[in-house]
């Protein structure tokens, strides 16, 4: 069974949450919630296999610090935020996120999120391929057009049969060309043990070679 | 030429015939009043047609122009020509005859007259004639003063200086002054063109983007939709404001009322005159207040009060109605802030809205007619630059004089001297003065209190310079700080009143009469010397006295320019813009609004309808305006527009966009557009920016036949339709 914890200040966000998680296939437990990030360190939800994180509890900035903590402690966070922006897409990468996704994708893909994060799997949805797809960053990995497409194409249309139409290619192919392009990412910047895991994850699924890395 | 050049040369002619008409007139009184010519009929003959003449001629001058040049020289040679009869003699000669002062202040005001060579001729043939006409009335002694007379020569030449320096003075304060015309005129133009935009954005806000919105939202249209449209066509091709000329305000705000469902009743005085762009604008302020009482005043009544002063016009609609509070209007929307309180700021006047809930509304426009002063700034450019040039050729003559007539004099004179170092102290007093006075120069800083100490110390050394010259020889040819040491207290006190310093000229010269006594010449002799003299120097005091009226007209005149080179150019750019906006909307926009006026679209029909909703969009990115990212801040506009529609609309951008050009920006921008004008539900806009490409991407549940027909050479799209979902990518790749 997969357990989650949510740490989301919004009682609505959080019900949605439960609510996507109870539906789930296999279902998800959210074993506990709460307003602060303290609600993934102690009492139930201290055992959860993924912690559902807001990046924006408190007026202070994104919490960048507390998703470094967590991500130190080997647990695999999906971070859910409204900030739609490219550089805390990147940012959260690097810290060791398992995910991103922003609250309006949070119904398509943050269960999906979940379910990859407990198996080691990353998961890449439209707003954190987007950000991929345009980063220039002088020390990002190195990736493939066609990969650089894949991403760009799953950011504009949000539908994997869309991006298979459109470049060409089966839909199977898209989920590895993501998930090759994530465990690139986690070869590059910080050290972080959830990297280490889901680079792990993707050699032994055979997604890419440890040359490519 | 500029205004200030043009101003001064007019105003030089002017005075440089005043001042010589009333020098001749002391010069020739003196010898008439004071001592007997050889003939005496002829002394009068000769001082009565001089007199006559000059007159004359300088009534004539400016209006006849040069040809009285020769005949002004010929008639200066005759009387030059004549002093055997009408000049005393003298023994020994005494070099200062009642002519060369007539002959001198000819020649110096020449320079303002004549072109370089005709006043080098002039001079040339009066000095000829002055020395042929003293050697014949004194064979042998002529020779002997000829040198000092030859001095003329050297003071048409210092005129000459004076006249190009001020001149040059003035051509640099043209420049400068057309240089702060040329921002001022750029700025003003910008102005207008934001201007106008603004006017056509608000105009297209209030006509066809209102009615293309009534229309896509499906608003049963009545018989009004064909009228409305076919005004709002006149809009968007630009007519949406009067040009020029005046009309009755009171028949213009009468035809606005009539087209409001309201009662009016009127306070208004018959006719009320007032230019076509003020009425226009009224005329608009007007016609937002009443359409305010319709909507919300909930009464079927307004009056309409009219009121013109000499320079303001003041229009008030009142109502009895239900009032609001202005505190609380929401910002952010056209609406009665918007249209008419910002509308009427720009075009320069004033609205007020007076309202409490339940205590009815008043809407208070006010309009000056006048327009603002000319710029003062300009005439302190003009008159320090000009200034400045007249003081740096006041202080170059003094010490030209100094040191070209005084020091050869004082030095022929050395052995007369009691003691000889008082007259160098003298010289030496005077030069350091002016040195002074050109460090000022040099800062471009004014004298201020410094110039009295100054003026004490050209005093000290004017006495010191008499007393150590022997009495027999005082006011004579050794005398030389006599009438020169002047030209120090006129160069110390050219920007003191005209009072003061002809008040300041007078008492060095009564000074030095007293302290001198007994004369080295005879008296007529030092009036002609001094009138030669004091005519001259005070000549320079009117110049600088009258160079701040010369720079106030200037300014004037260079303002009046200004504003119509302003407007000129206004009207050119504007309408290019217009020319330029009406061509973006001609497409698509236009015919839609011919084929609501014609009757050939239905809209009651579903396509109709759609097209509409994508038109009202088009016009809705119109008012997007950002300077910093035009491509998004349109997008958002369109995305708003959307999701007050109802439409679930997903908009995320990634990476950094390049600065797109705005014809492409659009082409960008256009499914887009359409795909959220005529979505069901749902649409997902995305913009991915890099250096190499800008692409806009848009799915949505819209109609294809509405989102495909975009296409521009600069941006590639690509369509994939799949169920009812449409997917547009347009890219632009910067070459």
């Amino acid at each position: 069974m997969i357990t989650a914890v949510v740490v989301d200040d919004h009682p609505v966000v959080v019900a949605g949450v439960r609510a996507w998680c109870a539906l789930a296939d296999p279902p998800i437990t959210v074993l506990d919630s709460g307003p602060t990030v303290a609600t993934a360190w102690v009492g139930p939800g201290a055992g959860a296999d993924v912690v559902v994180l807001d990046l924006q509890l408190d007026l202070s900035g994104p919490a960048y610090g507390d998703l470094k903590r967590l991500v130190d402690a080997g647990r695999r966070v999906v971070v859910s935020t409204m900030r739609d922006d490219q550089e805390t897409a990147l940012t959260c990468l690097d810290i060791g996120a398992f995910s991103y996704l922003t609250k309006a994708e949070s119904e398509s893909h943050l269960v999906a999120a979940i379910h990859a994060a407990a198996a080691n799997r990353p998961y890449t949805p439209p707003a954190l391929a987007g950000a991929l797809g345009a980063d220039t960053n002088p020390h990002r990995p190195r990736l493939s057009e066609q990969e650089i497409n894949v991403l760009r194409e799953w950011f504009h249309c949000e539908s994997k049969k869309g991006v298979a139409d459109a470049l060409n290619i089966k839909v199977s192919t898209v989920n590895t060309y993501l998930t090759r392009v994530r465990a690139k990412y986690a070869g590059v910047g910080r050290d972080a043990p959830t990297k280490a895991a889901l680079v792990a994850r993707a050699l032994q699924d055979g997604l890419v070679r440890i040359d490519e890395l | 030429m500029g205004s200030a050049e043009r101003e001064l040369l007019r105003t030089g002619i002017r005075y440089s015939l005043g001042v010589r008409m009333v020098v001749v007139l002391v010069s020739t009184l003196a010898p008439l009043i004071l001592e007997s010519a050889p003939v005496p009929a002829a002394m009068v003959v000769a001082a009565a047609g001089v007199n006559a003449w000059s007159a004359w001629y300088a009534y004539r001058f400016a209006r006849r122009g040069r040809w009285l040049v020769p005949a002004d020289v010929a008639v200066l040679g005759a009387v030059c020509l004549s002093q055997v009869w009408t000049v005393p003699a003298r023994e020994p000669p005494a070099g200062v005859t009642w002519i060369i002062g007539v002959a001198g202040i000819t020649v110096i005001a020449y320079a303002w007259q004549l072109s370089l060579a005709g006043h080098a001729a002039a001079t040339v043939i009066v000095m000829a004639a002055y020395l042929t006409g003293a050697a014949i009335a004194d064979p042998h002694g002529w020779l002997e003063v000829a040198p000092v007379q030859l001095w003329l020569v050297i003071e048409a030449a210092l005129s000459r200086a004076l006249y190009l320096l001020v001149r040059h003075g003035a051509r640099s304060a043209d420049a400068a002054v057309a240089r702060g015309e040329r921002a001022r005129r750029d700025a003003a133009v910008a102005e207008a063109r934001r201007d106008d935009e603004r006017e056509y954005l608000a105009a297209l806000h209030d006509t066809a983007s209102a009615t293309l919105l009534m229309v896509a939202s499906g608003v049963p249209c009545g018989h009004w939709l064909a009228e409305q449209a076919a005004r709002d066509l006149e809009v968007v091709n630009g007519r949406y404001r009067t040009a020029s000329g005046d009309v009755d305000l009171v028949a213009h705000l009468r035809e606005v009322a009539r087209s409001i469902p309201l009662t009016v009743r009127w306070d208004a005085p018959d006719p009320v005159i007032v230019p076509a762009v003020e009425a226009a604008t009224l005329a608009h302020g007007v016609r937002e207040a009443l359409t305010n009482v319709v909507r919300h005043a909930g009464v079927g009544e307004a009056v309409i009060s009219l009121c013109r002063n000499e320079d303001t016009v003041t229009v008030e609609v009142a109502d009895q109605g239900a009032g609001f509070d202005p505190l609380h209007v929401k910002g952010h929307r056209y609406g009665v802030t918007r249209s008419i309180v910002e509308r009427m700021a720009r075009a320069g006047g004033r609205a007020e809205v007076i309202s409490r809930p339940g205590h009815g509304t008043r809407v208070r426009l006010v309009r000056t007619l006048i327009a603002p002063d000319a710029g003062g700034a300009d005439v302190e450019t003009i008159s320090t630059n000009v200034f400045q040039a007249l003081r740096w050729s006041v202080l170059a003559m003094n010490l030209i004089i100094l040191y070209g007539l005084d020091l050869p004099r004082l030095l022929s004179s050395k052995e007369n001297y009691r003691p000889l170092w008082a007259q160098l102290v003298t010289l030496g007093t005077l030069t350091g003065v002016s040195l002074v006075v050109a460090g000022y120069l040099w800062r471009r800083r004014p004298l201020g209190v410094v110039r009295w100490p100054l003026v004490a110390a050209v005093f000290a050394a004017s006495i010191l310079g008499t007393v150590s010259v022997p009495g027999g020889l005082r006011l004579g040819f050794a005398h030389w700080s006599e009438g020169d040491a002047a030209w120090t207290i006129v160069l110390v006190l050219l920007d003191s009143r005209f009072a003061v310093l002809v008040g300041l000229l007078a008492a060095q010269y009564l000074m030095i009469f007293a302290l001198s006594g007994a004369a080295a010449i005879a008296l007529a002799d030092v009036v002609n010397a001094t009138v030669i003299v004091l005519g001259y120097q005070v000549s320079v005091g009117i110049v600088a006295a009258a160079l701040r009226p010369v720079a106030v007209t200037a300014a004037a005149s260079a303002h009046q320019q200004e504003m119509l080179r302003t407007a000129r150019a206004v009207a050119d750019l504007v309408h290019r813009d217009r020319a330029a906006r009406c061509a973006e909307l001609a497409g698509t926009t236009a015919p839609l609004l011919a084929g609501l006026a014609g009757g050939t679209a239905d809209p009651g029909e579903p396509a109709v309808r759609r097209a509409c909703a994508v038109e009202a969009a088009r016009l809705r990115r119109l008012f997007a305006t950002d300077p910093d990212d035009p491509l998004s801040h349109e997008l958002r506009a369109c995305v708003e527009l959307a999701e007050r529609n109802g439409i679930a609309v997903q908009f995320a951008e990634r990476g950094v966009k390049p600065d797109v050009p705005d014809a492409v920006r659009r082409a960008l921008t256009g499914p887009a557009l359409a795909a959220l004008a005529t979505a069901a539900s749902t649409a997902r806009l995305t913009v991915i920016g890099s250096p190499e490409a800008v692409t806009v991407s848009v799915v949505a549940d819209a109609p294809v036949e509405f989102v495909a027909p975009f296409s521009s050479p600069e941006v590639d799209m690509s369509t994939r339709v799949d169920g009812d979902r449409v997917w547009i990518k347009a890219t632009w790749r910067p070459a």
